[in-house]
């Protein structure tokens, strides 16, 4: 569903994500790891279509990103790491113009919308005016907007960050059912970054670990967990021996250092 | 290019859910109305003034377009100018600040549907503000005889002024993240458009006509006044023509810059 190849961002003299290589598969959920400025946000925006990438290319749903923009777009949800909200508009008025932009055809778009609205438990909120939400509403209707038109592929930048404990447990589980098969749904693949390392434990069953622009993990999370290890272990010693390597490999300071 | 309606609906809808556009509608009705009532009483008084005088050739030359009509277009046309910054400020700008050029980008749109929906959308408010401005001309149908040509020409005159106006402004607002700044770009555009009679002046005093020639064309002023003298000339339309289509391609390069960035 998700093809990046040599995926490469380079701002001036900065490389901000180093020909990163990925293949994911219909129905996965991939969790998207690494430290702060590993790359993560700006990879999915070049998936995305937000940022056109230095080099290399990515398919969605096999539509070329430079080639068919608008038909993997069209096939792809997505969650910025800020939702990105109309604070002036109501809940229901702001799916509708959605749906409409997403080219949902007009007859199905009422049906999407309560669908998308009920998924993400926002019936309570449907005539608010979003500027007036609480942050973990105005989340849910940043996750509303990303699957009202049901596509195959959802890319979400921190999904539950900022959202209290039962919210989160909520989120994740909207997110598991989007990836099962069954009851007439559209499966969803989906590709989520994340910080909380739990997160990933409990929703995805694959791990991709980038730091400083490059691809450092891609496997499923049993076969990293197997020898007892857990996945904050090999998050420290990936991150942390990959930086001291580059750093010594590139006399240190040209890149924006990592934490 | 099948988005741009829902692109301007958008944008119409975010403006009438806040305050700020019944807020500007009054305070326009205001400012129209009070042009209005000072241009006619300076009429009255210049009517009365030629009759003391016994000054009858210069009384034969008054009439309602010219001297009523035309000077409250003209005035009303400066009211546009700086009114129509604080409108098409937001129109970029704001979906940058909200993150939600993250979500048109990502969508299924082109440039072309962001760049015209939002020009459409500014452009539609404004033909309500000209709308607003036609109704006092309208009211003097009923004790006068303006020429029912020459008043609609010229409202069509300052509605294609506003356009122009709308199409700086939504670029001045594509180049930037900050409102304010949007507004004080095109309201630097705006100013510069207006004095540039002036300088066609200077140009004609330097010897080379042409370049006076020039910045005239460039300048909204001339070609207004065409309209309003009830001359509709395919020159005077295509320049208002080449204005909005030069802005909003430069629009579009910004937008499309902005992914490149």
């Amino acid at each position: 569903m998700i093809e990046a190849r040599e995926l490469t961002k380079r701002y001036g003299d900065t490389v901000a994500v180093d020909g990163v290589d990925f293949s994911v598969q219909k129905g996965e959920v991939v969790g998207f790891l690494g430290p702060n400025a590993a790359g993560k946000t700006t990879t999915m925006r070049m998936l995305t279509g937000f940022i056109p990438p230095t080099n290399g290319t990515a398919t969605i749903a096999d539509y070329d990103i430079f080639e068919n923009p608008l038909e993997a777009r069209r096939r792809i949800g997505y969650l910025p790491e800020t939702p990105p909200l109309y604070p002036e508009m109501t809940v229901s008025s702001y799916l509708a113009f959605i749906a409409r932009i997403k080219d949902i055809p007009r007859r199905a778009r009422r049906e999407h919308i309560d669908r998308a609205v009920e998924r993400c438990g926002l019936t309570s909120v449907r005539r608010r005016v979003i500027g007036t939400l609480s942050k973990g509403f105005r989340q849910r209707v940043g996750l509303a907007q990303a699957i009202v038109h049901e596509p195959p592929v959802l890319i979400l930048d921190e999904p539950t960050v900022g959202l209290d404990p039962l919210q989160i447990h909520e989120i994740r589980s909207l997110i598991r059912d989007l990836a099962a098969p069954g009851k007439g749904d559209t499966q969803q693949t989906v590709i989520l970054s994340t910080h909380i390392l739990a997160e990933v434990e409990a929703i995805c069953r694959r791990v991709i670990l980038i730091n400083q622009g490059r691809k450092v993990v891609d496997a499923p999370i049993e076969d990293l967990t197997r020898n007892g290890q857990s996945l904050e272990e090999l998050f420290v010693r990936e991150t942390a021996s990959d930086a001291v390597a580059k750093r010594e490999a590139s006399d240190g300071g040209a890149r924006e250092a990592t934490p | 290019m099948k988005h741009v309606a829902n692109i301007a609906g958008r944008e119409l809808r975010s403006l009438f859910v806040s305050p700020v556009a019944y807020g500007v509608l009054s305070l326009f009705s205001v400012l129209a109305g009070t042009f209005f009532i000072l241009n006619v009483a300076w009429f009255n008084d210049m009517l009365i003034r030629m009759q003391q005088f016994q000054a009858f050739d210069q009384l034969a030359r008054m009439n309602l377009n010219d001297q009523l009509i035309g000077e409250f277009y003209g005035s009303m046309s400066v009211v546009l100018l700086f009114l129509i910054p604080g409108i098409t400020m937001g129109l970029f700008a704001s979906e940058k600040s909200n993150g939600t050029d993250e979500l048109l980008l990502t969508s299924p749109l082109t440039a072309w549907d962001i760049v015209l929906g939002k020009l459409l959308g500014g452009g539609l408010f404004v033909a309500i503000l000209v709308g607003i401005v036609g109704l006092f001309p309208g009211l003097l149908f009923f004790y006068g005889d303006p020429e029912l040509g020459r008043t609609l020409t010229g409202l069509l005159g300052l509605l294609l002024v506003g356009w122009v106006y709308v199409a700086i402004g939504a670029f001045a607002s594509s180049v930037t993240r900050s409102q304010i700044i949007a507004f004080l770009i095109s309201l630097v555009m705006l100013l510069v458009v207006l004095l540039l009679p002036a300088v066609a002046d200077l140009g004609v005093a330097t010897g080379a006509p042409w370049i006076g020639e020039f910045f005239r064309y460039l300048s909204a002023n001339a070609h207004f006044e065409q309209l309003m003298h009830g001359l509709v000339e395919t020159g005077d339309l295509a320049y208002f023509a080449v204005m909005i289509v030069t802005f909003a391609l430069l629009t579009k390069a910004s937008v499309e810059s902005s992914r490149w960035r």
